[in-house]
This record gives structure tokens, C-alpha cells and sequence, in this order.
């Protein structure tokens, strides 16, 4: 039984409308504070660069979330796996320690092939995790909070494999991985719009191109193909899903491998930029992921995106002086938009039944 | 004797002071609050005993620390943790579920962040050079100092929960509207719940600070948090004995397979080195698997029930799988 | 008919988004009386008895308890205020003991703290001793005190249902709201949970409001009744008055 109210139906049409003029009022504002700013364009085009590979990796956090209403602890893992995965299959090899040391593939890939075979195969880890982490427990009905804490384990696990066969030592990826290519760009600085020339790193523009394809070819599967509206069904309502005759337990496993696939992909965009730097790389970046889902809203796919450049962005505003303190902007973030908007920056309040 | 005590006397305190911990976790959880906020306490305690005891109580030669002013710290230690209960605790236990235990994630991060770049606290490199009251290499007298925090911890948690106050936690965790409908103030106890935890953790912090000799950032991080939460899960979140046997057992564990098993003698040694480099993954499958073999912990209040009475009548309301922990719509 | 008014609600009205679950409803509750609340499913009962337990908060309307205006507070102090309920989805604390759950609900009579209750001091161990008589009394008297150390859940149906009276009763209040008390009890227990209800009202000096759809129990038990239909009150009065009303006939007959 639902009645219409004519009255709230158009405050509501009028809060939407006011909402979204006010936020873009206050985003003009933003770029026009950015432009005004001593490297302000630097900031913000470093900040997107690294805010895509968080949203990528966040919406492997999140596409589980919208499904089963539980966060993943081993993304974190599958993120560093990924990492892995495209090392081997450039056909690199191992280092001097671990059980596979001075290892390697008998062929080597293209480095973007390798970058999506490294993003397959931790997709393909994230369907081994489901099967022995979260199947088992969610067919026995166990509380969501054992799962966390089995995934948890699987992560404990895979660390440590990790680092039992190819060490703990830094890996870094071959140079130029896509061809001759200058270094860095020079955009100039705008016609005198900034104060010094803006200049960009080449492999931040791949490293944001590569994000936002990966979100582009994401959202289209969601919301073009049939498997993805399933996708979406499941999530609205599992149980009448079911009695429609939707596999659930197929769509979960899809769910994770895709989950997997980006969480690889950010894994090696990362290590493109930084290095792999061992098998914790992807501890605190898991930990980061989990503050951009809740910006973004838990189970959120666009704010997931948008809650990942926000944090880039907002990392790279912090100004030199407190660089130290960077790796804890996420985390403030994640805090006052927890106590202030627990539903996220685009989420609305769901009215709790008593 | 001797030997044992060489190889295991650190792992022995170590077990103590992880029931501590796993306690500190296991008391919010009695208010239906999962707060993953224990090792930021933990820190904070640790923190406040290195500062103590390197500029305040100095002049005291290395192995001659006098025992009290260990307790003193850890009463401050204990009374400074509950302060940073209060600011965080407040403001964020509106929040239910995954919602705050991510929020308590975000607190240690922060800590964690802070302490690096704070050169009173020593910055990447900590304070050091904290003075012992023991000169012995085996740590094992610090049992003096853990085991009676732990028996007292046990104490306090066992008393607790047959109290007004730990009915009051108990009846949040089982159900929070009907619990305010009794009279139950819901903020005030969980608020109680999270700081009394954060006491307990912020002691294990200050104590061990001295067994550790040295004191750092890397004390107290996210890490520990999912190894106390394995602690109490593994073993049993319903009665204040699981944590405590949780915690000990998971700490045996890998020093048990490091020694023992690995080191057993004419064992292949591919196994043997598995065994030794690879111990951390049994123990992530472990904690894996048991979470499915035993769902509600090892250790149930209905162990200890059954020996002495009848088995209660079963209905088929009893007979349905019902969750072992409440921690909200994960 | 001067008696003292309990319970006064004053254009009590809660929206969720375009729906009225109670729209604009006003009554007064006279100390001491039995006060019967009925209507088709969805007509608004439960959400009233949210809003006056506090657990709704209104979207408008004032709600007088004994003169004081009680409208926003919260659900711990409307019961620290002598106002207890019962849920029609039964609520217990399921992994505790019957005993449990009614000891929980002596807590606002009782003060000892963290200290006390640990260390043994005074008045906690008095403080115990009294609260488990007084919770074994009750269960006494809902008929359950031989199963006081079995776990709520663990009951059947009907005994759920007297064990949430005693637990309601227990935290000594003036005014009690039981939520469909009869729904799940067989013929036999339906018919001596009027008895029932008279009986602690006399014993306990209660004034009653109760949700029900068994109507026989409803009709002979209530002293005024008023009946709900899409959230909003479309008569009040003695059974006999309200049982020939057309409203109400064409409520429950209609569509």
C-alpha cells in the first residue's frame, strides 16, 4: 500500500533540484579555487590520476558489497596479486629469494596484455576465494561477520604464499612497458591561467586513461548487458531474484571475478607508478578502498568513482609542508563523512523499520 | 624446564597479554558494538608507559626498573586510553555494524599516521631504550605483571557479565529497541562498554612496551586488529573464557609449528621448511576454517552448561541455526 | 466522567514518505481504565504505540504523559517515566534466561555500577538478591517460574508472549502497552488472558492500552475502545457504542 502525496512529492523534486544546483555551484567554485591556486591544475591532474585507480580498485570493494552486503578483506590481497601476475607474464623474473627464485615464463606478453591477463588471473582468484571463503559459509547461514573474518585468513593466507614463493623484495615493472614514449608531457600553462607550466607525467595520463576504460566498460556491462541487470536485480533483492529464477550463485561468482579483475588491474596501475613494493603492497591501499566505498556510499557503483577522485584529489591538495600526514586524509575523510553522512556522498537515508 | 622456558617464555606472556587484548575486543562486542579499535588503545597505552618511563621515572639503572612504577604506568596508561574512549567512543557509536568498525579503522589509521610524524613520540623510529625491571632474555618474569593483569581482566569481564551493568550490555547485543524499552540508556552503556575495553587495552599497551624494550608506530595497527577479532571469534564470543583461549591458542599456534613441528626431527625437510617459512599460511587457513568447523568459537557457554543440568527442551525455534555474534547488518 | 487523564495524544501524526500511518489522531487514556486499540492490518496501531514508546519520533502532534509532554524522548526515558510495552513481534533476549530477561527490566530500579557490580560492593549484591525475587515473582505469575533458567528463545509461542508481560511488568509501570497480547495463544489461554490482564491491572494499579484483533477479547475486556482505519481515528467510545458505529462496520466490511 503506498499513498502519493502531491505536496512531498514536489518538495522532494525541489530538494533534488536545489541539492544538485548547490553542489554544482560549489563545484565551480572548487575549480575555480584549484585554477586560482599556486599548482593548483598540477594537483588536481596528479589527484585524478591516482583518484581513478582508486575508484577502479574501490568498485571491486563495492560490487561484492551490493551483492552479498559484505566487504571483501582479501581484496586487499587480490590487489597485490594482480600486481604479481602482470610482473610474471611481462616474463621478468623472480628475484634471489622465495621457492621460485630466478624463475620465469618461458614467453614474455606486451605489457597491456599482461596488465589484463595479470587483471584475469586475480580475477580468477577472486572466484577461488568465494568458492572457499564465502560459499561455504553463507550455505550454512553462518553471520556475515564470520565471513569477514574468513576472508581475513584467506588474506593471511595469500600474503604469505606470496611472499614463501618470490620473497619480499621490490619488483618493478619493465620501463617504457608501452613503447618509446616521452617521459612527461608539457601542457603549457594555460595562457597564463597558472603560474608555472603544467606538467604531467606520462604514465599518469595511462594510469587515469586505463581507470576510467575499466569504469567506462564496467558500467556499460551493469547496465547494457542481460547478465549485468541480473547483476543489478540481485542486488535490489536477492531472494525474489531467486524465485524469478535468476542464478544467484553464478552471479555471485561473476561478481567476484570482476571484483578480482579491477582490483588486479589498480594493482598493477599502482605498481606501474610506484612499484611493487612486496607482498604487503596491498594492505593499506585495501585499507584506503574501504574509506573511498563509504564516501562514496556502501554498495554505490557511480559513488564509488566519484568518492575515489575525491580522495585523489584530496591527497594531492595537501600541501608540502604536512605531506607526512597524507596517508591520513582517506581516513579523515572516511571519519567525518561516517559521523556526518553515513549513507555517502550520493547515498539517501534509508528509513529503518522498527 | 630451562629450555622450554628459552623458547617459549616471551610466547608464554605474549599468550597472556593477547587474552587481555582479545577481552578488550570481547567487551564492546557484549554491548552488540564491533570495534576494531583495541590496537589504537593498545598504542596509546604503549605510548604513554614509554614517555613515563624515559622522562619522567628515570634514574633508575637498566634491570632495575622498580615493579610498582611499571603498575603505576599502567593505571595512567589505562586512565589516558579511556579518555581517547570517550573522544572517539561519543560521536561514533551512533554508528552500527560495519559502519563502525570502519570508523575504528579510520581512528588507528590516524593514530598510526600521527605518531609517525610526531618527534616527541620518537617519529618512524619510536621511543627505545625502555628500562626493564628483569635482566633475564626469556621475558618470563614478566608474567609477574601479565598474568595477574589477565586473571584480573578474566575477573572483571566474568563478574561484569552477571552484573546490573553487564545485564544491561548483554540485553543491547541481543536487542537495542528492547533494551531502550526497559530503560537501557543505549549510548551511555555501549559508550561504557568501548571505554572499559579501551582500559584494558591500553594496559596490555603499557605493559608490554616494557617487554618489548621499544615502542613505535608499527604497535597497535590494523594488523592486530583482525588478530584480536580472530582471537575472539576462534574462540567464542558468547562468555569471557573464548577470547582469553582464543587468544591464547592462536599465539601458541605458529610458535608451536615453528619449533615443534617444524623442527621435529626426520621430517622431510621441503615439509620442514614449509612448515618454518610458510607457518603464517596454515595459520590463515586456520582461522579460515575454523570459523566454518566452529562457528560459534571453540569455547560456548552451553560447554560449560550441559555437564550440569538436563539439556534444555528443543523447539524448532532452538533447532534453527541462530548467529553466535550480533554485530549489526554487516 | 472526571477521572485523571494518563495519557493525552494530540494531532499525533507520522508520515514515511507519502504514506500517513497515523494521520492526526487525538485521545485521552483515563487512569486505571483498560483502553482497546483495533483496526485493520496496517491501519496504524503499532506506529501509534512507537510514537508513544518514543521509537517513532512524530511528524507532528504533542503526546502528554501525566502532564508532562513527553513528546521527544527518547524510548529509555519514556520508560524510566513508568511507561512499558510488549512487541507484537515478540522482542526477548533471546540467548538469556527467562530470569535474565525480566532482571534486565528492573534495571531503572536499580543503581549500582560498574564497581559494585564487580567487586561485590554495596548495594549491588543486595541489589541482586532482591531483583532475582522480584524477577521470579513475576515469572511466577505469568506461570513460567519453573522454566526460569531456560533461554527465551527456546519457549513456545504463548509463553513468549507471557514472558514479554512479565519483563513489561517488571519495570513497575503505570501504563501498559501490550501489542496483540492474544496473537498466537490457543482458544484456552485466550480465554484466560482476559482474566489475566484484569487481574494485574487490580494487582499492579496498571492502566492498560492494548492492540488486538481477537475481537471477543476485545469487546469484553476493554472499558473504551478506538478503532483506526488508514492511520487516522474514526471512532472512540464503549464497545457496545463503537461495535454498531457505521464507520467502523464499513471499515472492516468494506474494502
Amino acid at each position: 500500500m503506498k499513498l502519493t502525496d502531491q505536496s512531498s512529492q514536489q518538495y522532494r523534486r525541489l530538494w533534488w533540484f536545489a541539492s544538485r544546483g548547490l553542489a554544482a555551484v560549489a563545484a565551480v567554485l572548487l575549480i575555480a579555487a584549484v585554477i586560482g591556486a599556486p599548482s593548483g591544475l598540477q594537483n588536481l591532474f596528479n589527484g585524478l590520476a591516482i583518484g581513478g585507480v582508486y575508484a577502479i580498485f574501490a568498485l571491486g570493494y563495492t560490487l561484492i558489497f551490493s551483492i552479498l552486503r559484505i566487504i571483501n578483506f582479501a581484496h586487499g590481497a587480490i590487489f597485490t596479486l594482480g600486481a604479481y601476475f602482470t610482473y610474471f607474464l611481462t616474463g621478468a623474473a623472480v628475484g634471489f629469494n622465495g621457492l621460485l627464485a630466478n624463475q620465469k615464463l618461458p614467453f614474455g606478453l606486451p605489457f597491456p596484455l599482461a596488465m589484463i591477463g595479470g587483471g584475469i588471473l586475480a580475477g580468477l582468484c577472486g572466484i577461488f576465494i568465494e568458492r572457499v571463503a564465502f560459499r561455504p559459509l553463507r550455505n550454512k547461514g553462518a553471520d556475515p561477520l564470520l565471513t569477514l573474518v574468513s576472508s581475513l585468513g584467506v588474506a593471511v593466507a595469500i600474503v604469505n604464499i606470496i611472499q614463501l614463493l618470490v620473497g619480499a623484495e621490490i619488483y618493478s615493472y619493465p620501463r617504457n612497458p608501452f613503447g618509446e614514449m616521452p617521459a612527461a608531457l608539457n601542457l603549457g600553462n594555460f595562457g597564463g591561467l597558472t603560474a608555472r607550466p603544467i606538467i604531467i607525467r606520462t604514465i599518469q595520463v595511462i594510469i587515469f586513461g586505463v581507470s576510467m576504460v575499466t569504469v567506462v566498460l564496467l558500467t556499460y556491462f551493469i547496465n547494457g548487458t542481460k547478465t549485468g541487470k541480473a547483476l543489478r536485480a540481485v542486488a535490489e533483492d536477492a531472494t525474489t531474484s531467486s524465485l524469478l529464477g535468476i542464478n544467484t550463485n553464478r552471479l555471485i561468482l561473476i561478481t567476484f571475478f570482476l571484483s578480482g579483475l579491477v582490483g588486479g588491474i589498480a594493482g598493477t596501475l599502482v605498481g606501474l607508478s610506484v612499484n611493487v613494493s612486496g607482498p604487503y603492497f596491498g594492505i593499506n591501499f585495501g585499507l584506503k578502498g574501504l574509506a573511498v566505498i563509504v564516501l562514496g556510499g556502501l554498495g554505490d557503483i557511480p559513488g564509488a568513482v566519484v568518492g575515489g577522485l575525491v580522495i585523489g584529489v584530496a591527497e594531492s591538495f595537501v600541501p608540502s609542508e604536512y605531506v607526512a600526514y597524507k596517508e591520513a586524509i582517506a581516513f579523515a575523510v572516511l571519519f567525518v563523512v561516517l559521523l556526518l553522512r553515513p549513507q555517502g556522498l550520493l547515498g539517501r537515508v534509508v528509513v529503518q523499520k522498527v | 624446564m630451562e629450555v622450554f622456558l628459552s623458547s617459549y617464555g616471551a610466547a608464554i606472556v605474549q599468550m597472556a597479554l593477547a587474552g587481555v587484548l582479545a577481552l578488550s575486543l570481547y567487551l564492546p562486542l557484549m554491548a552488540g558494538q564491533l570495534s576494531l579499535a583495541s590496537p589504537g588503545f593498545y598504542a596509546v597505552g604503549g605510548y604513554t608507559a614509554a614517555l613515563l618511563s624515559t622522562t619522567v621515572f628515570t634514574g633508575y639503572a637498566n634491570g632495575s626498573y622498580p615493579i610498582p612504577l611499571i603498575v603505576v604506568e599502567m593505571v595512567i596508561a589505562g586512565g589516558v586510553s579511556a579518555l581517547f574512549a570517550l573522544i572517539i567512543g561519543i560521536p561514533s557509536l551512533r554508528l552500527r555494524g560495519i559502519y563502525l568498525a570502519l570508523a575504528t579503522i579510520a581512528f588507528i589509521e590516524i593514530l598510526r599516521v600521527f605518531a609517525l610524524n610526531q618527534p616527541w613520540l620518537g617519529g618512524a623510529v619510536g621511543i627505545y631504550n625502555i628500562p626493564q625491571p628483569f635482566f633475564s632474555a626469556t621475558r618470563i618474569e614478566y608474567l609477574l605483571l601479565a598474568l595477574p593483569l589477565l586473571f584480573g581482566a578474566m575477573f572483571f569481564v566474568a563478574r561484569l557479565e552477571r552484573s546490573r551493568v553487564g545485564r544491561a550490555f548483554i540485553a543491547l547485543r541481543e536487542d537495542e529497541l528492547a533494551a531502550s524499552a526497559m530503560g537501557v540508556r543505549p549510548t551511555y552503556y555501549k559508550v561504557l562498554a568501548f571505554t572499559l575495553g579501551a582500559v584494558l587495552a591500553g594496559m596490555a599497551g603499557a605493559l608490554n612496551a616494557h617487554i618489548l624494550n621499544t615502542w613505535n608506530a608499527r604497535q597497535g595497527t590494523f594488523d592486530l586488529s583482525i588478530l584480536i577479532l580472530a582471537y575472539v571469534l576462534v574462540g567464542g564470543s558468547r562468555t569471557f573464557l573464548g577470547p582469553v583461549i582464543g587468544g591464547a591458542f592462536l599465539v601458541a599456534l605458529p610458535e608451536i609449528i615453528l619449533r615443534e613441528i617444524a623442527g621435529a626431527p626426520g621430517l622431510n625437510p621441503v615439509i620442514a621448511t614449509f612448515l618454518r617459512d610458510g607457518r603464517l599460511i596454515l595459520f590463515g587457513v586456520l582461522i579460515a576454517v575454523s570459523v566454518f568447523f566452529f562457528p560459534y568459537g571453540l569455547i560456548t557457554p552451553e560447554l560449560f552448561k550441559r555437564r550440569r543440568k538436563k539439556p534444555e527442551k528443543v523447539t524448532v525455534e532452538a533447532a534453527k541455526p541462530t548467529p553466535n555474534v550480533r554485530g549489526g547488518n554487516l | 466522567m472526571s477521572a485523571e487523564i494518563m495519557l493525552e495524544a494530540r494531532n499525533m501524526t507520522r508520515r514515511f514518505g507519502g504514506l500517513y500511518a497515523v494521520d492526526n489522531v487525538s485521545f485521552e487514556v483515563q487512569r486505571g481504565e483498560i483502553f482497546g486499540l483495533i483496526g485493520p492490518n496496517g491501519a496504524g496501531k503499532t506506529t501509534l504505540f512507537n510514537l508513544i514508546t518514543g521509537m517513532t519520533p512524530p511528524t507532528h502532534g504533542e503526546l502528554v504523559y501525566k502532564g508532562e509532554n513527553i513528546t521527544a524522548k527518547r524510548p529509555h526515558e519514556i520508560a524510566m517515566r513508568g511507561i512499558a510495552r510488549t512487541f507484537q513481534n515478540i522482542r526477548l533476549f533471546g540467548s538469556l534466561s527467562a530470569l535474565e530477561n525480566v532482571m534486565i527490566a528492573r534495571h531503572i530500579h536499580t543503581k549500582s555500577g560498574v564497581i559494585e557490580g564487580v567487586l561485590g560492593l554495596r548495594p549491588a549484591p543486595q541489589e541482586e538478591r532482591a531483583t532475582r525475587q522480584r524477577a521470579l515473582e513475576l515469572l511466577d505469575l505469568v506461570g513460567l517460574a519453573d522454566s526460569a533458567e531456560t533461554k527465551a528463545r527456546n519457549f513456545a509461542y504463548g509463553d513468549q508472549r507471557r514472558l514479554e508481560i512479565a519483563r513489561a511488568l517488571s519495570l513497575e509501570p503505570e501504563l501498559l502497552l501490550l501489542d496483540e497480547p492474544a496473537a498466537g495463544m490457543n482458544q484456552s489461554e485466550k480465554s484466560s488472558l482476559s482474566e489475566f490482564i484484569r487481574r494485574i491491572r487490580e494487582q499492579f494499579n496498571l492502566t492498560i492500552v492494548l492492540i488486538e484483533h481477537y475481537v471477543p477479547l476485545v469487546m469484553g475486556l476493554c472499558d473504551r475502545i478506538a478503532v483506526l482505519n488508514f492511520g487516522q481515528l474514526i471512532a472512540l467510545g464503549a464497545p457496545e457504542k463503537v461495535q454498531n458505529d457505521p464507520a467502523v462496520i464499513e471499515a472492516y466490511l468494506g474494502d
